[in-house]
């Protein structure tokens, strides 16, 4: 997986004061390949990719199910729009994710059928459609559509921005200048437990919502205290993220600072219940590779880590 | 000893009752210290898409996570309770204690259903000192109080009957019956706090916020530097990145006539923080080029 351009040297520096990392405590199975690019061609047997790293070629199948706005067919994959392809074992494409799009963050305006939502200083605003066969969903799991309130749906690209599919995770009730917070003197467990959710576009890396905003770290002196005690890390250091739902884990370099995810202080559902709290923010290919469903939008995590205080 | 009991619950109601009120009426709200040059709560230029955020470090704003918290609302609520807490002493009318009742069977199903909702707002139940997330025993112990005050429904004394009476096995009961109250209260550690009769808790190094001067003075205070001084080229850091309890800082340095880097982690720790170093060879490798000796 490509790291961040600082997270070699950062290690090496790392390692020369303070010893060699321990492996971490999260472990589990290897993730399963997944790619992102544009869709050259597509066929019910063959599905070409332009990648960021060259043509892809994906094995369809009769079982691989295609989303695209919703349940879709092979008839969505036009040349043209963006897929993210994750494959089964050995087996071909398993799932195929079609110009989706997800918007988390603050709402902003609210209109009859749009949303202007912010989603912080790195990802900026957007103007969200909502039609009105979806506003009924939207409105069950987001009932104060209003702003200073939070908002996560998914997204269907259009040329006219973002035109939401469905909820993506139920609206927390509180304000978003106001999320609850750990206790300050909380300690910070060896795994960090919580939900993982999936950003932006790109293929690699994650956003996390505890990054030290001072000198090169690369975080946010906006970002509030999350309602997970987390340890304050960089951007390039590297966190052990387990799907607990399929039990795949995977050590992806923090790229971002997750200033959205730590408005959030909500549950996945996706097995079992998880503890409160987005832990991670993935990269669309990543959370794919771990064998989450990019239209559900969230899997159980356990985070770990080879930073002292983090699972190291 | 039916009586005795019933009696006891009247004075423990009346005790939390007026205990209540005062805590709303008295404890001011904490404003958080913001470390130099750390703000912790966004202001209204950068809490990005939120209007109006009115809350900066050294200024209380209403705080609006729950109503109950809300300034008005907690005063009213104390003048309300002191004034139950007072009937409940010097009356033993039947309306006095249904109001009591009603207000802790009120409160139980509020507690509870913030409880539910897990939002994280704290109940208000001892103003601002109920400022945390409620809990099973915040729920468990608004049920006793409810459970008292049925119980205390029959009671035939009024509070201040009960005292004259000076009846040993109310007292008994009475402080055994406090005890229970206070181990359900999470409030008491942070009462105990602000009368400094207990030290605060200090966040781990991990969450702990650490300003950038924070680590240069300690880093130029420590032994490491000042045994590497001289051979530093620069004091502008090459990199600062920090992992958990550590900060780290790169400075180009000039060992025997080699360009080299040393790096240093600066502990984030409160207290006692260590500083150590280490020497590596300035071009960046795939293998660890640890050139000199390691410091700890």
């Amino acid at each position: 997986m490509p790291s961040h351009p600082c997270a070699a040297r950062r290690r090496r520096h790392r390692e020369a004061v303070l010893g060699p990392s321990r492996p971490g405590a999260v472990s589990g199975g290897l993730p399963v390949r997944a790619v992102a690019g544009t869709i050259l061609d597509a066929s019910p047997h063959l599905l070409v990719l332009a990648g960021d790293r060259g043509e892809v070629r994906v094995p369809m199948t009769q079982a691989t199910e295609v989303w695209h706005g919703g349940p879709g067919g092979p008839d969505a994959l036009r040349p043209g729009r963006r897929a993210i392809v994750r494959t089964a074992d050995g087996r071909g494409a398993d799932r195929v994710w079609v110009d989706i799009v997800r918007v988390a963050g603050t709402v902003v305006a609210c209109g009859r059928d749009a949303v202007e939502v912010d989603m912080g200083p790195h990802r900026g605003r957007v103007h969200v459609a909502v039609p009105p066969n979806v506003l009924g969903r939207v409105l069950v799991r987001h009932p104060r559509l209003e702003p200073g309130y939070l908002i996560d749906v998914i997204c269907v690209a259009s040329p006219d921005g973002p035109r939401a599919a469905h909820p993506g995770t139920a609206q927390p009730g509180y304000r978003a200048d106001h999320p609850p917070a750990a206790d300050p003197s909380a300690p910070v467990p060896e795994e960090v437990h919580g939900t993982a959710t999936w950003f932006g576009t790109g293929d690699a890396g994650l956003a996390y919502p505890a990054v030290d905003p001072e000198g090169n770290a690369g975080g946010c002196h906006e970002t509030p205290s999350t309602c997970v005690p987390l340890p304050y890390v960089s951007l390039g250091s590297e966190l052990t993220v387990r799907n607990d739902c399929t039990g795949r884990a995977v050590s992806i370099p923090v790229t971002e600072c997750g200033c959205v995810a730590a408005r959030f202080c909500d549950r996945c559902v996706q097995c079992g219940t998880s503890p409160r709290g987005r832990v991670v923010e993935l990269a669309p290919v990543a959370f794919a590779g771990l064998g989450g469903d990019l239209a559900v939008g969230c899997f159980n995590v356990t985070v770990g880590g080879a930073v002292p205080g983090l699972g190291g | 000893m039916l009586h005795v009991v019933q009696c006891t619950q009247v004075l423990v109601l009346a005790f939390v009752l007026l205990a209540a009120s005062l805590a709303k009426l008295t404890v001011p709200r904490a404003v958080p210290a913001a470390p130099h040059g750390v703000r912790d709560v966004p202001t209204a230029d950068d809490a990005h898409g939120v209007p109006a955020a009115d809350e900066v470090y050294g200024v209380a704003a209403p705080d609006r996570r729950s109503p109950l918290l809300d300034r008005r609302v907690t005063l009213g609520l104390g003048v309300f309770e002191g004034c139950l807490g007072l009937a409940m002493m010097v009356s033993a009318h039947v309306s006095v204690r249904l109001a009591v009742t009603v207000m802790f069977a009120a409160a139980t199903w509020v507690v509870g259903e913030l409880r539910r909702q897990g939002t994280g707002t704290g109940c208000g139940c001892f103003g601002e000192l109920s400022r945390g997330p409620v809990g099973r025993r915040g729920v468990l112990r608004t049920g006793l109080c409810t459970l008292a005050a049925v119980v205390a429904l029959g009671a035939p004394h009024s509070g201040t009957d009960v005292l004259r009476q000076g009846h040993a096995l109310v007292g008994l009961i009475f402080v055994a019956e406090l005890a229970l109250f206070a181990a359900l209260s999470p409030e008491l550690p942070a009462l105990l706090e602000r009368l400094g009769l207990r030290p605060r808790a200090a966040a781990p190094c991990e969450r702990r916020r650490s300003p950038l001067a924070e680590t240069y003075q300690a880093l130029h205070a420590s032994e490491a530097w000042l045994s590497r001084e001289n051979v530093i080229v620069s004091t502008a850091p090459l990199d600062v990145w920090r992992e958990g309890c550590w900060r780290f800082l790169v400075f180009p340095a000039r060992v025997d006539g080699r360009d080299m880097e040393i790096v240093f982690a600066v502990s984030t720790a409160a207290r006692h923080r260590t500083v150590r170093y280490a020497v590596v060879e300035a071009e960046p490798s795939e293998a660890p080029g640890v050139a000199a000796a390691r410091s700890r």
